[in-house]
Order: C-alpha cells, then structure tokens, then sequence
C-alpha cells in the first residue's frame, strides 16, 4: 500500500507545472544556475531513474533532500513530525476524553437540555472552520484578556530541551525541567482546543448514535430490571458495544488530524509537517513532498492497526470467532 | 443521577486543569531582556531556510546575512549610497574593467580572525563556483582567475570586459572565513551544510540561537570591529515566525513584538492609530506591472496594448493601498540612477484608448484577455476587478486566473504559455539603471520580470552598449533614451511603486530606510531600543 502511494505521490508532484530547479535558483538565477541545480539534485535525469534513485535511497533510510531547506528531507522530518504528533495526539486524546462522555450523557439524557446543549457542541465543531475558530480564540483569549499565548511552541526567551525522544513535553518531563512542560503545555491550550473541535464533536455524534441504538437493546432492559445502576448500565454494558463505531472514527480522524493541521499550524505558527508539507508544495520541492505523504500514510496505517487490535480488547467475539 | 455526577466531576477536573496551564502562562513584556541586554523582537512571516551567502537570498535571509556578515561596501541610506566597510577605498581603472580594493586593516571575523585579501578572494570564488544565489550578477563578467590577491589588504578584480555596474552589485557578495568554513565542511561540499546554520561572518551580530521553522536568534558582537553607532544598540535581535497577520498585528499590540512586517494596507492604517506604534512608510523600489506578451495574439498587437494602457483607472492602484503608492512615471523606479520623467507617460484616457482600439486588430475589442496573478494576494485580486471594469468600456472581458508564484512563474517562462497580463512585482537588487533595462533585453525572457518577451533590437543594443561605458555623462542620455522607447513600446501597464511599511514599536530608534533592501528587509546594525 505504501508503494503504492508512493508512485501515485510521484507522479502527481512531477506532472504539477512549475520548475523546482528555477524556483530553488531564485527568481532572478539565469540559465546556468538553473542548470546547476538541475543537476546538483539529480533534476535532470529521466523519470524513471529519478524514481529508482528515491527507491533504492529510501531502502538505505534516505529521503532525500530539501531544494528549499537545503537539508535532508529525514532531518526536517525529525524536526517537524514530533511537533505534529504532539499535537494531534493531545486533541485527539482531549477530542476523547470529552466526546465520548458528552455523547453518553447526551444518549442518556436525550430530549433533555444536556442533550440540547451537547447537540450544539456537535453542530458547532462541524460547522466552524478550524481557522476561524482559532483566530477566534487567539484574539480573545491571548491578546483581549491576556491569558494565553499568541502562538509558538515555547516563550522567545526558552530553550527547548536537549532531545531524548524529540518530544518537547516528553523531554521536559524526562530532563525534570517543569518550568519548561509548564510553558510548553500554556503555548499548546489554542491549537490543541482549537484542533480538537472537529474531532470532539465527530466522536461525540457517533457516540451518541451509537450509545442511543445500544440502550434500546433488550439486554440493556434486562440489566435496568435486575437493579444494575444506571450508572453502571450506561457505563459497563451499553458503553463498550457502542464503542466499536467510535473506535472507528476515532482512527479516521486521527488520520484526517494528521493531514490537516495546515491551518492550525500557520495561525498558531506551530512548526509543524502541515507547514513544511505546504511550503514544499507551493516550491515544487517534490522530496519533502513524498517523504509527508508517506510518514502520514505511514502512520495512519499503524493507527488503523491499534484500532484493530482495540476491536479486539473490547469486543471478545472479534478476539475468538468461535464465540459468535 | 449517578451518571450525571460522575461525569460532570470528570468535566470540572478538566477544565481546572486547562485553567491551571492558563494561569502558568508568561504575560506579555514591553521588550524581550537578556541580563541587561535589550533584544529586539522582529515578527516575520518568511522562513530563513539557509544563511550561506552564496546559495540564496530573498529578503528574510539577506536580513540575517547582512547582520552576520560584512561586504567590501555596503548600500546605507535614502537614496542609496555606497559606503566604504570591509574596504576603506577603491579604485577603478578608466577601462571598468580592474578593480581594485584596499581593506580596513583592523577588520575582523567574530571568531577574531583577520579578514584579508584572501578571504575575500576565496568567498568570491566559492559563490562562482557554486554558481548559485548572488552568482548572477557578475558571473558574465568574473572568473575565478580574475580575481587576485595584491597583499593581505588588498584584492583586485579584473573583468572580462568593461561593467561599470560591478560596484552596484559588490555590496551583496558577502566576505566568509575560509578557515572557519573548510574547518566544517563535509565531502568537499565547501562548507554548504554547515553554513545553512551557522555563519562565518564579520558582521555586528552572530548566530546565538537557529530553530528553524521557529524563530532566529542572533545577538550583538560587543567588540564589533566597525564599532556600534549608538551605545544603546541592540543586543539582539530575535526573528521569530509569526506566520498570520491577525497575530502579527496582536504581537505588535501585546508588545511581544517591536517590528512587523508585511500587514495588509487596512492592518497598517489601523495599527499606526494605536499608542506606542509607528507606520514608517516610505517611498519603495518595487515596481508593480502588469506584463503583457508582446509575442501572443492578441497582445502581440502594439495598438491592443497601448489601448490597455490608455484604458486602465491608474488612480485606482493608490486607493488600493490607501494612498500609499506612487504612480511610476518611467519604466525605471524613481530611485534608480538615471531615472527620467517621460513624456506623456499612459495615464487613464478612455477616448484615446478608444484610439489606439480602432487602430488594432480588434477595432471593436471582442476579445477576452487572460489576467493572471497571486493567489491570496488581496491587492492583486483587486487589481483584476479594477481592469475588467475598465477594459469592459472597450468591449475587452478580463479572465481573472489565480495561480501559485511557482505556477505563475512556470507559465511566464515561454512565450507560449505566459499569460495575456501577468502581474509582477520586481524589486532591482542594484540603483545601476543597468539592473533594470536588461530585464528588458532578451536574456532576461523567461524570467518572471522578461515574462512580456519584449522585442526591440535597438533597446537591446543602447543596454549593451550603455553598460559598457565608463563615463555617467556618456551612459546617462543612453538610459534616458532606453526608457523612453520602452515606455513607447508598452510591452506592459506600468503601474506604481508600492510604499514599503513596517509596523513598529516607537521606542525602536535607529531605523535607517534604504529602498534597495528587498520586501521587509531592515537594516538592523544601527537599531537602538529608547526604553528603559
């Protein structure tokens, strides 16, 4: 699948009009600049051999090099992915911890003024653009009361720490440098609310539909009769058979959420692969290009196997087909 | 009931948690401070991807290189003038072809190396062999074996014809230690990985922190060989990636930013009515056009061409930056060297449009012509609604197309697929009349400023001839008459020279205009911060 998604990336990023070389040389480069980064980054060769030059480099690990950053295309990677996972894995864990309750409370309340008010969160979260949203809470939140930072990762007088696993709150916590989580964590309240939003109100709509059709089941009747809480009724029994779908959705947006943090990243100007992926676009830098696509492709094919394995934890007929 | 308590618990936990980090967050400061230090907080939407001198520019990086590092002279002031700084002194021999400097003995690398004749000789011939960034501008005319060391101080050039514009070009060709540079380089690269974040330089400041995609650190040199003009200079200066202009705008009013560059026109109206802001604005380099293919039906035909230019609300360019724009009255901006008024410059005439229409291949217009410019350019956009407005009056449809730069770019590179109008901002990197008219000879085609393709045999050979000659008496008439046959040409709508703006903090003292700086471009050596 990642081979695929390979060639397709190729072939789509070298039919697009615009001339790396040119750009890379500046605009006001004459030919033979042009010429000279034509060659200097193999430019000038077939397709084909371009092709199985990245092939053959990406079996030895390369990814080749950056014409706009002029580094290799793995260190920006290293530079930029941890930012990006960060990011996401925090909305998406805040996009959880927040839509799957809201969606039991809304099924379980359903009609009710918490119904009403989690259906508008929902609605909201679908209906709001991302960019909107932040500048929104950037101009209130960060410059009318103060709160909260602009944008950025860290203070401008902060020195990130020395890297362990390149994951800024990781290696804060790992170096015992609080002072620096602390900031870290205030520098991330915007784009992390800002890009949970989609995700919360996606798992919490699913959520809620899922857990509604789950109530009315007759072993939910049951379990109520026998005097189980409503607590535990919601919780234990209706909770898990409505999770499969959520865990679902749960993996698609986390594969959405990776491939679209442009927005968030620009307003916010978190440093991340949103940005790079972009600006390489916009240069016809085709490398950085290809290594994104197939980092995100990557990833959400890992994502997808962890959802797997969940349906597995949680629904045991998956584990043991024989209980079906 | 139960549920509903559980689950509103788990709610307020989070939410004290997120107001925890809230209430930890740093508040804002008036300026940034280092021990005693006053660093100075630049917010710029334009990454620095590489600071090595001989492989790129464009107006965030020469920012930077221009603080890292020296020049034999250097571009100060408005107008620009040359000034002596890594060399004290020149000559040029009555041919322009030898040049010779004499360097500022007491000059000296930050890592206190001395800059000699050698260094400078070696830098040249890195950027030449590289034959990348600045090489374009003196590669047609310097070869490695023209350039020769004297003695330790002094260094000549001598080139392979005469060029009296080489000295308008030297200020951009910057002095790097080879010493330091060959000590980092990696499989005989010349040191290109390394210089992309590091500096070899002269220059005021040095390199203290470099978070690529985050910020650009760089901090004073206390014993800067040139000296400092004022004892309150900064002690740094921060580049930091502030990538929206509604945050820009909000760094500027939070005081976590003391200059800011590229706000649309209606931010700057707004942000210089605020306390503690000013709006530098100047008069700028950048010409603004819109270029026709002179070798493409229909703006092949001259008259179609001169019917445009008759027919285009001028007027409407300055309100479009708030009148913070100057009509061009010469294809050459004002400031360049050699620049004349000519004589019955287009300016919105609907009767002679009318004219010059009848005369063309499409007397009764008919015809839809292609307008092609940046995508998520505002002014731009606009420009386009003024010239459908316009042109309409001739029966002539406008296509707005927005595209990319690198597609726009592409696509003005042969005659056959460069757009009908392409809009164009240029910036010359030099005031020799010679950097702007040879974007009109015809090795300037495919090019984005030779996207018109202009054809004039004559003008291409007063460009010749004019660079060649030594004598300002002699080039000046030469120019004077270049301008006027291209004006007569309208290969394109020569617009307007668009001011340049900063948005900026008003204790930031120091601040020295120089139209040749590119964009957003400061100068920042001589910038004091008044403040305590």
């Amino acid at each position: 699948m990642l081979f695929g998604l390979l060639c397709l990336t190729f072939a789509i990023s070298h039919v697009m009009p615009g001339d790396p070389a040119r750009l890379a040389a500046g605009p006001d480069a004459n030919q033979s600049m042009v010429d000279t980064v034509r060659a200097r980054y193999g430019l000038d060769r077939p397709l084909t051999v371009q092709f199985a030059r990245y092939v053959g480099g990406l079996a030895r690990g390369d990814l080749g090099e950056s014409l706009r950053s002029r580094n290799t295309v793995r260190d920006d990677l290293l530079r930029y992915f941890p930012n990006t996972f960060e990011l996401v894995t925090l909305a998406l864990l805040l996009a959880v911890a927040l839509g799957v309750p809201l969606g039991m409370l809304s099924a379980a309340y359903r009609d009710t003024w918490v119904d009403h008010w989690t259906r508008v969160v929902s609605v909201s979260g679908v209906a709001l653009p991302a960019f909107w949203l932040g500048l929104m809470l950037q101009l209130l939140l960060a410059l009318h009361f103060g709160w909260l930072p602009l944008g950025g990762r860290l203070g401008l007088t902060a020195t990130p720490p020395a890297p362990i696993t390149h994951l800024l709150f990781v290696d804060a916590a790992l170096r015992g440098e609080w002072r620096t989580l602390g900031d870290a964590l205030a520098h991330a309240v915007l784009p992390v609310v800002t890009l949970c939003f989609p995700a919360l109100a996606s798992i919490l709509r699913v959520n809620r539909a899922e857990m509604l059709e789950t109530l009315g089941q007759d072993y939910i009747k049951t379990a109520r009769a026998q005097g189980f809480s409503g607590f535990r009724v919601v919780t234990r029994y209706a909770l898990r058979n409505a999770m499969i779908p959520t865990l679902t959705m749960i993996g698609l947006r986390y594969g959405w959420m990776l491939g679209g943090t442009i927005l968030v990243e620009t307003v916010f100007d978190w440093p991340g692969i949103g940005l790079y992926a972009v600006n390489a676009a916009v240069s016809s830098d085709f490398q950085p290009i290809m290594g994104v696509t197939l980092l995100i492709g990557l990833n959400v094919m890992l994502a997808n196997l962890l959802v797997d394995l969940a349906y597995g934890w949680l629904d045991p007929r998956i584990r043991r087909p024989g209980l079906m | 009931m139960k549920t509903t308590r559980g689950l509103l618990v788990l709610l307020a936990l989070l939410t004290l948690a997120t107001v925890a980090c809230a209430v930890g967050a740093p508040g804002a400061s008036a300026f940034e401070r280092v021990g005693d230090k006053k660093i100075l907080v630049f917010a710029g939407r334009q990454e620095v991807p590489t600071i090595d001198p001989s492989i790129k520019y464009d107006w965030s990086i020469r920012m930077m290189q221009q603080a890292l590092y020296d020049g034999l002279v250097k571009y100060v002031g408005n107008p620009p003038e040359i000034q002596p700084w890594l060399a004290e002194r020149w000559e040029v021999s009555p041919d322009a072809k030898t040049w010779t400097f004499h360097l500022a003995k007491h000059a000296r690398f930050t890592n206190g190396d001395p800059v000699t004749a050698e260094a400078v000789r070696w830098s040249f011939a890195r950027t030449l062999k590289l034959n990348q960034g600045p090489a374009w501008m003196l590669s047609d005319f310097l070869k490695e074996d023209g350039i020769k060391v004297v003695n330790d101080h002094t260094i000549q050039f001598t080139l392979t014809q005469s060029y009296v514009p080489f000295l308008s070009f030297v200020p951009w060709w910057y002095v790097m230690n080879p010493r330091e540079v060959l000590a980092h380089q990696v499989d005989n690269d010349l040191g290109q990985k390394w210089l992309t974040e590091n500096a070899a330089g002269s220059g005021p400041f040095k390199i203290k922190r470099w978070q690529q995609g985050v910020l650009y650190e760089i901090e004073a040199v206390d014993n800067y060989w040139k000296g400092w003009p004022s004892k309150d200079h900064v002690g740094g200066v921060i580049l930091k990636l502030v990538r929206e202009s509604a945050a820009q705008r909000a760094a500027l009013q939070r005081g976590e930013a003391d200059i800011v560059e590229g706000l649309s026109a209606d931010d700057y109206e707004v942000v210089g009515k605020l306390p503690g802001i000013a709006v530098p604005n100047f008069p700028g380099m950048t010409t603004f056009g819109l270029k026709m293919n002179t070798q493409k039906a229909p703006t092949s035909d001259a008259n179609l061409r001169k019917a445009v230019a008759y027919a285009f609300d001028y007027d409407s360019l300055v309100k479009i930056y708030n009148g913070n724009a100057v009509l061009q009255t010469s294809p050459f901006p004002n400031a360049t060297r050699g620049h004349v008024a000519v004589p019955g410059f287009p300016r919105q005439d609907l009767a002679k449009a009318k004219e010059f229409l009848a005369k063309s291949a499409y007397p009764n217009g008919g015809v839809e012509l292609e307008y092609v410019y940046v995508q998520g350019l505002e002014e731009e956009r606009k420009m386009g609604l003024v010239l459908i407005d316009n042109l309409g009056k001739l029966n002539i449809k406008v296509k707005m197309v927005p595209l990319t730069w690198p597609n726009m770019v592409a696509r003005g590179s042969k005659v056959e697929s460069s757009p009908d109008m392409l809009a164009v901002f240029a910036t010359p990197v030099s005031t020799d009349p010679d950097a702007v008219a040879y974007q009109y000879h015809k090795n300037s085609w495919g090019k984005y400023y030779g996207s018109s393709f202009y054809t004039n045999a004559d003008v291409w050979g007063l460009i010749e001839r004019a660079r060649t000659l030594t004598k300002w008496e002699e080039r000046a008439p030469l120019y004077a008459d270049i301008q006027k046959r291209i004006a007569a040409d309208v290969p394109e709508v020569f617009g307007m020279l668009q001011n340049r703006r900063w948005g900026m903090r008003d204790h930031v003292k120091g601040f020295v205009f120089s139209p040749i700086r590119l964009t957003g471009e400061v100068d920042l050596y001589p910038l004091s911060i008044s403040a305590k």
